[in-house]
């Protein structure tokens, strides 16, 4: 019988379109279709916490698949994420809230919206490269959320703004369920583009741009202008992702952005893996259940050897901390290295080498 | 007239306090090309250390700053060991994360250890205000200035006469000359980070004494960003002049501005500062332009 | 070795998240006899300091209650979880409070968390007790299920206020109000405002001090223009303690009066001398202070072996909200839901906690359980209450 593991035996691309399918393999593409389908039955056979958990992992992931477009495949480090999740939420807030437009339409508004400002605070990479933009992109998060508070008239200020969840003429999107499919749906949307988008010629422009940016003007390509449209793109889906936590959640309000949120976001997109679309999804889960797995860990431990809760109950911190410096040490590239690692071994298996 | 020459003086001593813990992060970018995210924690640390030491175990305190510098030093050299070498060469994005994620595990054990709630130093300094003129400034705001000349003093003195010092300016302008000259980089990297520790140990124990104790004291460590690129982040004289001027700066805010918007804008003018420069003038008051060659 | 280490981190993570997920399900068979409330707590947090002892009086007071035998036939389960006052770890909290463990209640904590689940709480019809007494928590059409157990921020403020005028000397007192940028700090400032103006105070200035800041010298030195008679503090400890300490470092001579966050017994160490003369509002009652109530304070401390110098008033303050918890639930028809608690608190009426805080009554109109407050001073190092229970009407 056929090697299960070993897949591309046999196969012939024999046009370019077969050559360039993101899954190449039939047999892979209906295991891709399998996972999808798990996804989508998953709510039935899941309580609703689970649920819930899975809906913030989703939301977390479309923002990490967003700032890796910028910070992964174009090399631009960004450490503004927090600000303009900030964004997204509060246009979505403003124009549900204030103006009374209806959630389909403000949720891209605000992904727009914060792609344009997005694009603003990425004019400066024109000058300004790796560390330096960095920096820049931390006062730009600072100054956009003091902004934020400061602006009381239209944002509330630091008591920050009520929403409601979306609804579709009568039907109102309040259950866990109903939620996670409206996330799952853009989620899907976003894996799609972005993975499409790396096969076209912006996404090969991104990469030469991260890869050696002075080579690829000589080459013809219009940095600048790629550069910023990353800005655009990335912020576009962190807009998106911001706004779809704020309905979720129903509040916006300035503490919920602040510098750590963009931390967690980088840790998510280095932990999961640098310029990988799927990775985005793994760092997104992992650090977004960190805390969860480490309150049950305890928990059990406590059982075991009561008191130790107090000892460690503050360890959240530390074992962030050490995870991400773990990770960039052992594995740089992160979980979908590490992901594809495993699968390399039983491609081979049972060879070693 | 006087409320401008409080502020100004206000200014001037936070101001020297940023100067010396932007000395320590322009040393370490200068020596070991790394940036050290993990400045404010470092400061934390040191701070809180002497502050057990004064606190809890009643040692004097010119004995417990002592002990805090070694502790300090002990730290720098850990930090530099396990989290310094691994990633010489890697892409910056890896260095910086290292250092948050650093800054996380080091305010992580802070928080452990000693809590969150603001704590004071026993006092050290007298408490009656020193009056020159109209103007009132606390005595432990002079002392605070004198400790930070004095120890900028040292520095210069250290960096221009002694062996040590020269080795560390030559590893910074060129690391493979530096090499072949037979200076150990490894031992200047060490050093390098063990006196940024020391020096953010200082000012922290210095503002702990002002003010107080608490685990805010690490957002200096991204105040000192906009102080290191307005000074240039590879000139220790952009370090002074750069911490005193973002003090000056920040506590006119807080006293012209401040009232205007109703507050808050002097924690963020260093950056709308640090934004401008990026724009205009990237590479500081002092710093030197990079040429990036493909 | 790099593939043994992902390997192992791979698998731990998987048993990680699959214990996660499956350890909880247990708890939620028992629940015929059973009635669980949700903790929010902040141990590890920004506010920690005061969480802490917050969260310790509550989890004393259910293990006390207990210690008396089952209410009404129901044991009554505190689970209490430290969300280090992080909004987003505080929703997912919530979310296992609600969809894991099946509570029917929850002690909330901060201005943050509660504004934050106002709406799922709401929606879920889960009674939500804080320690945040924000003033728009009064309005039910906004947070049908919000409770508050002591006057609120803005009732403290007009109660001070008034205090003001009927004890100020000479002329029309000048009031200057200094608060934080959070939506906690915020809170009363409106609602003083256009109090005083109906009183005939004037308010004269107002100054923005950072949550943590260790230095006010500006924002003071620019109230000092408008020399005020009074500044009323919205503030918890550690500001109030660099508003006090900068204070008297450049000789200002205003009167402070602290609204209840910025009172207690730890202000006092790290402002020092500072504190002399300091006025604050006091919600709920100090440890050394004899009163009725502190009976049952003594005996469950004597159960664990400590004494009255083991707490703090916050300590109290935790204990009272879980005590008007547990008299909702009594007088509940449907104990074991998050309605039928509801309906018990809103029956509860003028219940008298000995002394520990004001009497609290809520209706089903009000869930405001008081609007009195008492006024301490300190005197050597010391909260010295010299008012009784008061409000402003």
């Amino acid at each position: 019988m056929r090697n299960p593991f070993v897949m591309e035996c046999g196969e012939f691309h024999v046009n370019y379109k077969q050559n360039m399918a993101i899954w190449k393999i039939p047999r892979v593409r209906m295991r891709i279709y399998l996972v999808i389908a798990f996804f989508i039955l998953f709510p039935f056979i899941a309580s609703d916490y689970i649920i819930g958990l899975a809906t913030l992992c989703g939301i977390a992931s479309i923002g990490a698949i967003g700032l890796n477009i910028l910070t992964g495949f174009t090399g631009q480090i960004s450490i503004g994420v927090g600000a303009f999740l900030a964004v997204g939420g509060y246009t979505s807030a403003i124009l549900t809230a204030k103006l009374g437009l209806s959630f389909w339409l403000s949720m891209p508004l605000a992904g727009i919206i914060t792609a344009i400002v997005g694009a603003l605070f990425g004019i400066p990479s024109l000058r300004l490269k790796g560390l330096y933009l960095a920096i820049a992109t931390l006062a730009a998060q600072v100054i956009i959320l003091f902004v934020i508070s400061r602006w009381d008239s239209l944002t509330g200020g630091t008591a920050g703004l009520v929403l409601s969840r979306p609804q579709i003429g009568s039907f109102v999107f309040m259950s866990e369920t109903s939620y996670y499919y409206l996330m799952f749906a853009i989620l899907f949307v976003t894996v799609v583009f972005s993975l499409n988008l790396f096969r076209s010629r912006v996404g090969r422009a991104f990469i030469a741009v991260r890869d050696r940016d002075i080579a690829a003007e000589v080459m013809g390509i219009d940095i600048f202008k790629y550069k910023v449209l990353a800005f655009f793109i990335s912020s576009f889906f962190v807009g998106v992702a911001g706004a779809l936590l704020g309905h979720y959640t129903m509040i916006v309000s300035p503490e919920l952005y602040s510098i750590s949120v963009s931390v967690e976001y980088l840790a998510m997109i280095l932990v999961g893996g640098l310029g990988s679309v799927f990775g985005s999804i793994y760092g997104a889960v992992f650090i977004t259940l960190l805390p969860v797995v480490l309150r049950s860990v305890v928990e059990i431990l406590n059982g075991m050897f009561p008191g130790i809760s107090d000892v460690l109950v503050g360890m959240r911190e530390v074992v962030f901390g050490l995870m991400i410096i773990l990770f960039l040490v052992y594995e740089p590239e992160g979980l979908n290295k590490i992901w594809r690692n495993i699968k390399d071994y039983f491609k081979l298996w049972p060879f070693s080498y | 007239m006087t409320f401008f020459l409080q502020m100004l003086v206000t200014g001037i001593v936070v101001g020297s306090v940023y100067a010396l813990v932007a000395l320590g992060f322009v040393l370490i970018y200068k020596s070991s090309n790394a940036i050290n995210f993990a400045q404010g924690e470092f400061l934390l640390v040191g701070t809180y250390i002497c502050l057990t030491l004064v606190a809890s175990y009643n040692i004097p305190f010119i004995a417990a700053i002592f002990i805090t510098l070694i502790f300090s030093a002990l730290l720098g050299f850990i930090v530099e060991k396990i989290v310094l070498r691994p990633f010489i060469g890697k892409p910056i994005i890896s260095m910086i994360m290292a250092t948050i994620g650093l800054s996380s595990i080091l305010a992580g054990f802070v928080h452990i250890i000693w809590g969150h709630e603001t704590r004071v130093f026993p006092q050290i300094f007298s408490e009656n205000p020193i009056q020159l003129g109209e103007i009132v400034i606390a005595p432990v705001y002079a002392w605070a200035l004198v400790i930070v000349v004095i120890m900028l003093v040292i520095f210069s003195l250290f960096f221009k006469y002694s062996k040590l010092g020269i080795a560390m300016r030559a590893t910074a302008d060129d690391q493979q000359a530096a090499l072949s000259m037979g200076i150990s980089v490894k031992t200047i990297f060490a050093v390098a980070w063990a006196i940024a520790a020391i020096v953010s140990a200082v000012g922290g124990v210095l503002l702990g004494n002002i003010n107080g104790v608490n685990s805010s004291l690490s957002t200096i460590g991204l105040k000192v960003l906009p102080v290191a690129i307005l000074g240039g982040l590879d000139s220790i004289p952009g370090a002074i002049i750069g911490g005193i001027l973002i003090g000056i700066i920040e506590s006119l805010t807080g006293g012209y501005l401040d009232p205007l918007v109703g507050g808050g804008l002097k924690d963020v003018m260093p950056f709308i500062i640090l934004v401008l420069i990026l724009m205009f003038k990237p590479y500081g008051l002092f710093g030197k332009k990079e040429i990036e060659r493909v | 070795m790099k593939k043994f280490l992902s390997i192992i981190l791979t698998l731990g993570l998987t048993l990680g998240v699959l214990v996660g997920c499956a350890g909880g399900e247990q708890a939620s068979s028992s629940e015929g006899k059973t009635i669980k409330i949700g903790g929010l707590f902040d141990i590890t947090g920004a506010t920690g300091d005061v969480g802490t002892p917050y969260a310790e009086g509550e989890e004393a007071y259910i293990e006390y209650i207990m210690s008396k035998g089952p209410v009404n036939g129901y044991t009554i389960e505190l689970i209490g979880e430290d969300y280090a006052y992080k909004i987003p770890e505080a929703q997912k909290l919530y979310q296992k409070f609600k969809s894991k463990d099946k509570v029917a209640a929850i002690l909330g904590w901060g201005t943050g968390d509660t504004e934050a689940l106002r709406q799922q709480v709401a929606a879920d019809k889960l009674p939500f007790f804080s320690a945040s007494y924000s003033e728009n928590l009064k309005n039910l059409e906004e947070s049908p299920y919000n409770f508050l157990t002591a006057a609120s921020y803005s009732d403290q403020a007009r109660s001070v206020l008034k205090w003001i005028k009927d004890n100020h000397q000479g002329g029309t007192p000048t009031v200057a109000l200094i608060y934080n940028d959070t939506a906690f700090g915020k809170s009363p400032i409106q609602d003083a405002k256009d109090y005083a103006k109906e009183i005939g105070i004037e308010i004269v200035d107002e100054q923005i001090v950072d949550l943590k800041a260790l230095d006010a010298t500006s924002q003071l030195l620019n109230m000092q223009k408008k020399n005020p008679d009074y500044a009323i503090i919205q503030q918890t400890w550690g500001a109030t303690a660099t508003i006090l300490k900068d204070a008297k470092k450049l000789g200002i001579e205003t009167q402070f009066i602290g609204l209840n966050w910025a009172t207690g017994e730890g202000l006092i160490p790290i402002a020092g001398d500072a504190a002399e003369g300091f006025i604050g509002v006091v919600t709920h009652a100090f440890p050394y202070e004899d009163l009725p109530g502190m009976a049952e304070v003594k005996e469950y401390l004597e159960s664990q072996g400590k004494t009255f110098d083991d707490i703090n008033q916050k300590f109290i303050q935790g204990w009272v909200a879980a005590k008007i918890l547990v008299e909702g639930i009594k007088l509940a028809d449907e104990p074991t839901t998050g309605e039928g608690i509801r309906q018990g608190l809103e029956k509860i009426s003028n219940l008298d906690l000995g002394g520990l805080a004001a009497p609290v009554t809520f209706t089903p109109d009000n869930h405001a359980g008081t609007n009195q407050i008492r006024l301490a001073k300190v005197e050597n190092g010391k909260f010295e209450v010299f008012t009784d229970y008061f409000g402003y009407e």
